[in-house]
């Protein structure tokens, strides 16, 4: 039997065909597209990169193709990014998502459990070999030949490179997995690493945040189920239609940053007004994503709307930056007392050292006078 | 070899007083606005920081790593018999350490000292003008630069006594205060050795001059030779001991105070308990203590400027006693100077380069900014303290030609004494 | 070019490195001077040297930067000054009363201090660059600066300038991506620190002793510095 095409299952949902176009649109909207890929050796109307161009691509796909098979694995991780995709509040996009693609396998969503899921997920492999898409949440820790993160006796290390190798395209979602999150924080003990640093053969696509903002992961993905290829990615591998920009380039408060109006302290009275969070920490300015345009929550808020500076939860090595509320311009390491003290003292005794050594050239002329 | 003598100097005389301003100089080039030998002929070189080049240089290639590293790559030079040609030009034909270039230095450095400490090594090298080595000699050999001998000097000083009638106290024991003159004043301005005798007798004062200690001026000084500066105040300081006075009065002469007042202590034993002072100070305290009376607006015969003496004024302290004496004797048609004080412009003639044939075209083209603010003041006269100034003045106003008559203050008040 | 590792090293071991050699440096300048040896001054002072020092800072900092013409010399040559002291001017606020420096001085020594607004410094950082420039085109113009300029005093020249102009361009967002902005300047303060105490741009310490140096001077002789 023919696999049923992602419109088929739709209308056998109930959807209308007004109601799926409506879905087409939306999706074209969400991918954030200012060029259209050529697809399936497809040509459309000169004005490739209007809405309609868009709109009638995707209407084209999803008539065509059937749902994207998804494995999510889970590796040191806190499972706040798949917390924050069910949390999603954006009905029709979730629901959408959710109706093209078939997440099958994922521990935390999963009813069942144990051997009986890993046995599930070697047939998912072999069945859609080439076809699935794995998306990878958590730090990968390689310290003591993997030991940190063992499921069901095999490590963690292990487990990804046998998914990754059947996979069409690798996702990395949440700073964990894309570049090693708080695990990789000093010290480190874990050796944790993003999964790019493992996977050398084939393109690995970060979705960082902490959590990752959900629709951001799901534009992404159904990128992939529209055009069968990955986005157009930033030097750290990062969509560049949502990496595109800083937070700071496109915060509602720029203007005070401009301005020189700074809050000074949490909830004191520019802080009440909504005045520029830099002064207490800010990372806006060096942290890529769509926080200050898509927002949170079904574009609610985002932490610099709710009062608290950015903490730049999507570039690597964020938890080191310097501290949350220490200002960016302010250097990461400072030598230690201790150490400015030594060298105060060495260059001191060199000084001396040197003096001496002039001095006594003085005293030796001056007997020569005499 | 010379050079070494020179770096050798350097480095005896480098101490942090010097070392510290000499790290603190940043190239601005500031300083050689302020330097009138620049201002004058416009030569680079007499930019009061290439002046200096040549002890940073030595400062640096001795006592710093960075130094000798610039030296090895080839970014700095070493000092040579060249540098020591060109120097004995710069430093005295092309200055007279009147120390205007501290003022202008954003930094503060006292280049006029360190300029004399340049001297100090080129002395030491025997890079100094011939003109100057023998003016030094005759004052050495005969006690004098001019070449006064002792009975020269003796009948010289009978012959002032008597012409202009009045009495002159040589050897004087139980005085308390010694004068000493110049040879300038000596042999060219004997109305100033008279005029001060008689302020001095008419306020009653109980002073004389010495025939041991007869010469204030200090070749030595010029030169920077400390052993011939030493030599030439120690026969001032025998007199001063020989006599037992307690004050010790540097006649109108500016170098000679700062070498008496501001040097001597430092450099040699001094006798103790002795004032220093300057005889424009002296005599504005008689005047202020009503021990002599002089008649107002004796001078005000046209409009009087004031030159301030760079040893005198802004290296000496005396700015405000001579402006107090001309109020007095010229309050209507007294006018300042533009720049005047502590900010004066050098006349041309002091450090030596009066004596140096050499350095002639230079002193001129200088007093031809003298003449400037003279003739932007529609000066008729210019009052001075200073007789090497005064020679400058008298030089300068024949080379230009210049409708100016040039004044001693000591002369202005003898001639407005009035009986008390 | 992974500019995001670039900066975290130019703003981390590489700024700690700096600074480390920066301090060691200026004591190394400073030792090496002041133990050549100062000489005890025997000769009688007629003036306050105390007051002499006083009066000399006071005019340093607040006369002559507003007032310049109490010094006659200035009208002689009102380029240097001028445009070496509005360079000076712009140079403390920008690292003392901007507010990205602030927060730098608030990570070394704990406090922090109310700043100027962007617009402000801004503005002091364009005329400052400006008067760089026409410092620059001063020493290979006035004949005295043409004699005693060298390679050192250029390349000291540039040292400064490249900070100043990074982050001008950070500050807009200029030509390249903020974290390539962000590092060129880090790369370039940290060369800086770690070239101050080699060169004379270590003048601001040793102004100290000039300048007091000066006004003692100047007190000793009860005159006007």
């Amino acid at each position: 039997m023919a696999e049923e095409t992602i419109y088929e299952g739709m209308k056998r949902r109930g959807f209308s065909r007004r109601e799926f176009l409506n879905t087409c649109s939306v999706i074209a909207a969400s991918l954030g597209l200012s060029q259209l890929p050529f697809v399936n050796g497809q040509t459309f109307a000169q004005d490739s990169t209007s809405q309609k161009a868009v709109t009638d691509l995707v209407a084209a796909t999803l008539k065509s193709k059937p749902k994207l098979p998804v494995i999510w694995i889970e590796i040191q991780s806190c499972t706040g990014c798949s917390e924050a995709l069910t949390r999603s509040h954006s009905p029709s996009l979730k629901d959408l998502v959710l109706n093209h693609i078939s997440v099958e396998y994922h521990e935390t969503l999963s009813a069942a459990a144990g051997f009986q899921l890993e046995e599930n997920k070697q047939k998912i492999m072999k069945e859609y070999n080439g076809k699935y898409v794995l998306v990878i949440e958590g730090s990968i820790p390689l310290a003591d030949d993997g030991i940190y993160c063992v499921i069901g006796g095999r490590t963690s290390v292990d487990i990804l490179k046998e998914a990754a190798a059947g996979a069409a395209a690798v996702i990395s979602t949440g700073n964990c997995a894309a570049f090693g999150g708080i695990p990789h924080a000093n010290p480190n003990p874990t050796d944790a690493v993003g999964v790019w640093k493992i996977i050398t053969d084939k393109p690995v696509l970060n979705i960082p945040g902490c959590p990752a903002i959900p629709e951001v992961f799901t534009a992404t993905l159904v990128h992939f189920l529209i055009f069968g290829a990955l986005p157009e990615l930033d030097s750290l591998n990062r969509p560049k239609a949502f990496y595109g920009n800083t937070i700071h380039d496109r915060c509602y408060r720029r203007p005070f940053y401009e301005a020189g109006k700074f809050a000074l302290s949490f909830d004191d009275e520019a802080a009440q007004k909504g005045h520029c969070l830099y002064k207490l920490g800010c990372k806006g300015p060096i942290t890529y994503n769509s926080c200050a345009v898509m927002k949170w929550d079904g574009g609610l808020s985002f932490p610099i709307q709710s009062g608290h500076p950015c903490l730049g939860c999507s570039e690597p090595n964020f938890w080191d930056g310097g501290g949350f509320y220490q200002g960016l311009s302010a250097p990461i390491e400072k030598p230690e007392l201790v150490a400015v003290g030594a060298v105060a003292a060495a260059g001191a005794a060199v000084g001396l050292g040197m003096a001496m050594a002039n001095n006594l050239k003085k005293k030796h002329l001056h007997k020569e006078q005499e | 070899m010379r050079t070494n003598d020179l770096l050798n100097t350097f480095v005896e005389e480098t101490g942090a007083w010097v070392a510290s301003q000499l790290e603190a100089c940043t190239r601005c080039g500031i300083c050689a606005e302020s330097c009138h030998f620049y201002q004058a002929t416009g030569k680079p070189e007499y930019s009061p920081v290439y002046k200096m080049d040549i002890l940073r240089r030595g400062y640096e290639q001795r006592f710093t790593i960075g130094g000798k590293l610039k030296l090895a790559v080839g970014i700095d030079k070493k000092i040579t018999d060249e540098d020591l040609d060109q120097y004995k030009e710069l430093l005295y034909e092309a200055c007279t350490v009147c120390n205007k270039c501290a003022m202008a230095c954003p930094m503060g450095i006292q280049i006029g000292p360190i300029l004399h400490n340049i001297r100090t090594g080129l002395s030491a090298a025997k890079a100094v003008p011939q003109d100057l080595l023998d003016s030094t000699k005759k004052q050495i050999e005969v006690g004098s630069p001019l070449g006064v001998t002792d009975e020269a000097w003796e009948s010289r000083i009978e012959w002032i006594a008597d012409d202009f009638e009045v009495e002159i106290p040589i050897d004087k024991k139980g005085a308390d205060t010694l004068v000493v003159f110049t040879s300038i004043e000596l042999m060219k301005f004997p109305t100033n050795i008279a005029a001060i005798a008689k302020i001095l007798n008419a306020a009653g004062e109980n002073w004389t001059i010495s025939s041991k200690g007869r010469e204030v001026v200090n070749f030595g000084f010029f030169e920077g030779d400390m052993n011939h500066t030493r030599l030439f105040m120690q026969r001032v300081f025998d007199g001063v001991i020989e006599l037992g006075v307690k004050r010790l009065v540097i006649s109108e002469c500016g170098h000679a105070y700062d070498a008496f007042r501001w040097t001597a202590k430092n450099i040699m034993k001094v006798p103790d308990g002795l004032e220093i002072t300057h005889i424009v100070a002296v005599i504005d305290n008689l005047i202020k203590s009503k021990k002599i009376k002089v008649k107002e607006n004796s001078f005000d015969d046209g409009t009087l400027t004031f030159h301030d003496a760079c040893k005198i004024q802004r290296r000496g302290s005396h700015i405000q006693e001579p402006r107090d004496i001309l109020k007095i004797l010229a309050p209507n048609s007294f006018k300042e100077m533009s720049p005047s004080r502590e900010q004066s412009q050098c006349c041309g003639g002091g450090g030596g380069v009066i004596s140096i044939k050499e350095a002639d075209e230079n002193r001129f083209a200088v007093f031809g900014l003298k003449v400037k603010q003279l003739n932007d003041l529609n000066a008729k006269s210019v009052a001075m303290t200073c007789s090497n100034c005064r020679l400058q003045f008298v030089d300068g106003a024949a080379h230009y030609n210049l409708d100016v008559k040039v004044r001693s203050i000591s002369e202005m008040v003898a001639d407005s004494l009035v009986e008390n | 070019m992974d500019w995001n590792a670039i900066l975290e090293f130019a703003r981390g071991p590489l700024f700690k490195v700096a600074l480390l050699v920066f301090i060691g440096g200026m004591f190394y300048r400073l030792v090496r001077v002041i133990s050549l040896g100062w000489s005890k001054d025997k000769v009688d002072s007629k003036g306050s040297k105390v007051k002499g020092v006083l009066i000399s800072y006071m005019k340093g900092f607040f006369i002559l930067p507003f007032f310049p013409w109490v010094k006659n010399t200035f009208t002689k040559n009102p380029i240097t000054f001028l445009a070496g002291g509005i360079f000076h001017l712009g140079l403390f606020l920008i690292i003392f009363l901007g507010t990205p420096h602030m927060l730098v001085w608030k990570s070394l020594i704990g406090i922090g201090w109310y700043t100027l607004p962007l617009p402000i410094v801004d503005w002091f950082a364009a005329v400052t660059i400006v008067s760089m420039i026409i410092l620059l085109i001063n020493r290979f113009v006035n004949p005295v600066l043409k004699l005693i300029s060298g390679p050192a005093e250029k390349f000291n020249w540039l040292v400064v300038f490249i900070p100043m102009v990074t982050g001008y361009m950070m500050t807009h967002h200029l030509f390249f991506r903020y974290e390539a902005l962000f590092s060129f300047h880090m790369l370039s303060v940290d060369f800086l620190l770690i070239w101050i105490p080699f060169s004379r741009i270590s003048h601001f310490m040793f102004y100290f002793f000039s300048k007091s140096i000066h006004g003692a001077q100047f007190g000793k002789r009860a005159v006007t510095p």
